[in-house]
């Protein structure tokens, strides 16, 4: 496969998993905030939603009010912020588009048909339909392509290198998320706001990672802020759990052996160090640290992501 | 005479109207079909206007979700993608006709190749004097890098796109050869596919040859004509990239024949053989099917400024280990001058007549039809030989008596530069026109596709139909207000 391709196929995986995550995050805090407990005001939501997209800062130089229309259009379908959902489907057509010749033309008609949606929805739309409808249909959207990337494909290096960039995208949606929610938790705290807040912060958070039902199942019991944590973090078999990502990874990578032998100096042995630290973690280990472990989860997966491109996919 | 009366009473038929001298594909006079459009007729004869309109929607649907369309480029740095609007309506040509038509294709084709070859090795048809040298070494597109090469299979032409026009005495007449990188051939199997979604009844009623072995006979044509000595050929389309407004076609094309899409970026040459880039290193490249022009291939012999190409491909190709479909240098053979010299040409290799005609063309360098030229302005169209994309012509209907005086003293002036074509009358088929809500007849001309490999030739059993949309309008082409049809050629 050409180089070129390749790195195609990497970044419509990734782009496509980051639009979903933006677009769930926002979607699960919008309809979260609409009955939210009073001491929670939007303000605070909207300061996650840009604080987990990783556009504060960017935000504040073009705007000087916190208004949810403006959040809402900014990380919604905003040209100018290039990491908009607009934006990343954009880019993830077309990245498909390069690689057209080795998709399914229906993986690749989904794909275009949702490029269309997205684009054709306009200022007026979203102050008309609301934030949540456009949420809504590109999560559900993702989820088509998502179908079409596994059961039309041969699983062979295409779609592993579609899904090494999916997991890693995802690794680093997830540790976001989770991070953003980490720090709302300790705002929480510090203004001494109680336990219902703590639950009702916890069930935002596995929500926005559709794993509010998931987790309810495995723990049979009212989330709680360890629970949260370890479900998200460690479970191995949830597949936006962080560790479960970077199994992925590895399993992506040892698929299409770059890496000749067991190198010590290649970045398969690198994920496969990271992957055994995890898959043998417990949540009594990183508990009180959480912020911290967060951190260096999020600088792993940075690593591995700019590597991947840097030693297999230059061209 | 019962199915004639229900078409009267048929509104979207009703105000249809064949021009005076012109030939219509559908009806030859008013109310009368021809007989193999009676089945189409029939059955249209059940629709309304608005079951018309909701059709044209959903293959308007159709085309724009499977990616078929061109970016027109704004000032917005985002393209605004558009569909090559397409007609329901489809033209039908009958077999006997098409048997003509691919024999004549076959036999222009293998001509020039003859003829490409005699350029670029013994000059034997300039020698005896048949096609002027001068002509040929001062065209624009005589490669000289080709002088001594060849090609393998004596292939230089191995995808022609040949368009014809049918006048109003109802025969054929070739417009012009395609020889360097006719394009379109991604419509004519996506127009088939949608017609194929939306009329499915139609095809019920007719014995419509199929268009979509396109990708199987191209292939075989490209794996023919590999190096010598190689067994399993690694083939590629070469294309300038996705912002190329033809993008679309190269991926449908590398996809139908399963083959990798690369640009000049993803090949290098090293030690004068071809490689491309993949992630599992550098991988040996045989037969580039290339969609990129001559000028670009390679900035180490033609354009120095060209990103598209790759630098030494030339010598590679020099050397015989790599093939270029189509062959650099092949527009020597369809400049407009040239064309004029076809039929002499078929004669000379082939001891044939031409079997398709060519549209009479007067020289002015000749006396005797510059006199005609001269004395006969205003029916006639007025070329420069040497320059494309319709500059410098002269139209002579309806021009005003000063632009008449002005070109026929720049022909007298240089009369070499010139020549002087009849003006021909495309004939007209119906097409559904939405404003109207009806049908009407719009001009059209029909591009065929050639294909020619070792001991191959083979001619797509349909081609694309290009529909001026606009009233009266002769300019078929898609940047300028064109549709096209679904072309199909009926089994006996």
């Amino acid at each position: 496969m050409l180089s070129r391709i390749a790195n195609s196929l990497f970044w419509m995986g990734r782009y496509l998993e980051r639009a979903q995550h933006t677009a769930r995050f926002v979607k699960v805090h919008y309809y979260s905030s609409l009955d939210a407990p009073l001491m929670l005001k939007k303000e605070f939501v909207l300061e996650s939603i840009l604080s987990m997209t990783g556009l504060s800062i960017e935000y504040k130089k073009g705007h000087t009010e916190l208004v949810d229309v403006d959040v809402s259009k900014y990380v919604a379908i905003d040209e100018s912020n290039p990491f908009s959902i607009k934006n990343c489907i954009s880019n993830a057509r077309e990245n498909a588009r390069g690689a057209k010749g080795l998709l399914s033309s229906e993986l690749w008609e989904a794909i275009n048909k949702f490029y269309h949606y997205v684009n054709n929805f306009s200022e007026k739309d979203l102050e008309n339909q609301g934030v949540a409808n456009f949420t809504e249909n590109t999560v559900e959207y993702c989820s088509i392509v998502n179908g079409y990337i596994d059961n039309t494909l041969l699983h062979n290096d295409t779609w592993a290198l579609i899904h090494l960039g999916m997991h890693i995208e995802r690794a680093g949606q997830i540790t976001r998320i989770i991070s953003s929610k980490v720090k709302d938790l300790a705002k929480i705290e510090k203004q001494k706001l109680g336990v219902a807040l703590e639950t009702y912060q916890c069930i935002t958070l596995l929500k926005s990672a559709e794993a509010f039902d998931m987790s309810r199942i495995h723990y049979k019991c009212v989330p709680n802020f360890k629970n949260t944590m370890e479900f998200l973090i460690l479970n191995k078999e949830f597949p936006r759990s962080i560790c479960y990502n970077i199994n992925e990874i590895n399993k992506s990578l040892a698929r299409l052996g770059f890496a000749k032998s067991a190198d010590k100096d290649s970045l398969e042995f690198f994920v496969g160090k990271t992957a055994a630290a995890i898959n043998y973690l417990t949540i009594e280990e990183i508990e009180s640290s959480i912020g911290e472990f967060l951190k260096e989860t999020l600088d792993q997966i940075y690593f591995i992501g700019t590597n991947t491109e840097h030693n297999y996919l230059s061209y | 005479m019962s199915e004639l009366n229900s078409l009267e009473k048929n509104s979207v038929f009703d105000s249809y109207q064949v021009g005076e001298h012109i030939y219509d594909e559908v009806f030859g006079s008013v109310g009368k079909s021809r007989k193999h459009y009676q089945k189409v007729l029939n059955h249209f004869g059940k629709y309304s206007v608005k079951d018309f309109q909701k059709l044209n929607e959903s293959a308007k649907v159709s085309f724009f979700n499977q990616g078929v369309t061109f970016a027109v480029y704004s000032d917005n740095m985002k393209g605004v993608e558009r569909i090559f609007p397409f007609d329901l309506f489809p033209r039908i040509i009958a077999f006997k006709e098409w048997e003509k038509l691919e024999k004549g294709v076959i036999q222009r084709n293998i001509a020039i190749n003859l003829f490409l070859h005699d350029l670029y090795h013994d000059k034997k048809i300039l020698k005896d004097k048949v096609v002027p040298a001068e002509l040929i070494f001062s065209s624009a597109h005589y490669n000289r890098d080709m002088i001594g090469i060849k090609p393998p299979g004596g292939i230089y032409t191995h995808i022609a796109g040949t368009d014809l026009i049918k006048h109003k005495d109802g025969e054929y007449y070739i417009l012009e050869d395609n020889v360097r990188c006719p394009s379109g051939v991604s419509y004519v199997l996506s127009n088939r596919e949608a017609m194929k979604r939306t009329l499915s009844n139609l095809f019920l009623s007719y014995n419509v040859m199929p268009v979509d072995d396109y990708p199987e006979q191209l292939l075989e044509a490209i794996q023919s004509v590999a190096p010598e000595n190689v067994d399993n050929p690694t083939c590629v389309v070469l294309s300038p990239g996705m912002y190329n407004s033809a993008y679309y076609e190269h991926t449908f094309l590398a996809q139908g024949m399963g083959i990798p899409l690369v640009e000049g970026r993803d090949l290098f040459v090293d030690k004068n053989f071809v490689y491309m880039k993949t992630i599992y290193g550098p991988q040996r490249v045989d037969v580039i099917y290339r969609r990129v022009d001559d000028d670009f291939i390679d900035p180490m012999v033609f354009k120095p400024e060209s990103v598209l190409g790759i630098p030494g491909i030339m010598t590679a190709y020099r050397d015989g280990n790599i093939t270029l479909l189509n062959a650099p240098g092949t527009g020597v053979s369809d400049d407009k001058a040239v064309y004029s010299y076809v039929p002499a040409i078929i004669k000379y290799y082939l001891g044939e007549e031409a079997i398709l005609n060519n549209v009479h063309t007067y020289r002015c360098e000749i006396a005797s039809d510059y006199k005609y030229v001269m004395e006969n302005m205003e029916n006639l169209v007025v070329k420069p030989v040497d320059e494309s994309g319709g500059y410098g012509i002269f139209i002579g209907r309806n021009s005003t008596k000063k632009l008449q005086e002005e070109f026929k003293q720049a022909i007298t002036a240089n009369r070499r530069k010139y020549i002087a074509q009849p003006i021909m009358s495309l004939s007209t088929h119906a097409t559904f026109i939405d404003e109207g809500e009806c049908f009407e007849p719009r001009h059209i001309d029909l591009r065929t596709y050639c294909l020619m490999g070792k001991n191959k030739q083979f001619v797509l059993k349909g081609g694309l139909s290009r529909v001026a949309l606009k009233k009266g309008s002769l300019i078929v082409n898609s940047s300028q207000g064109g549709g096209s049809k679904d072309t199909w050629v009926l089994e006996e």
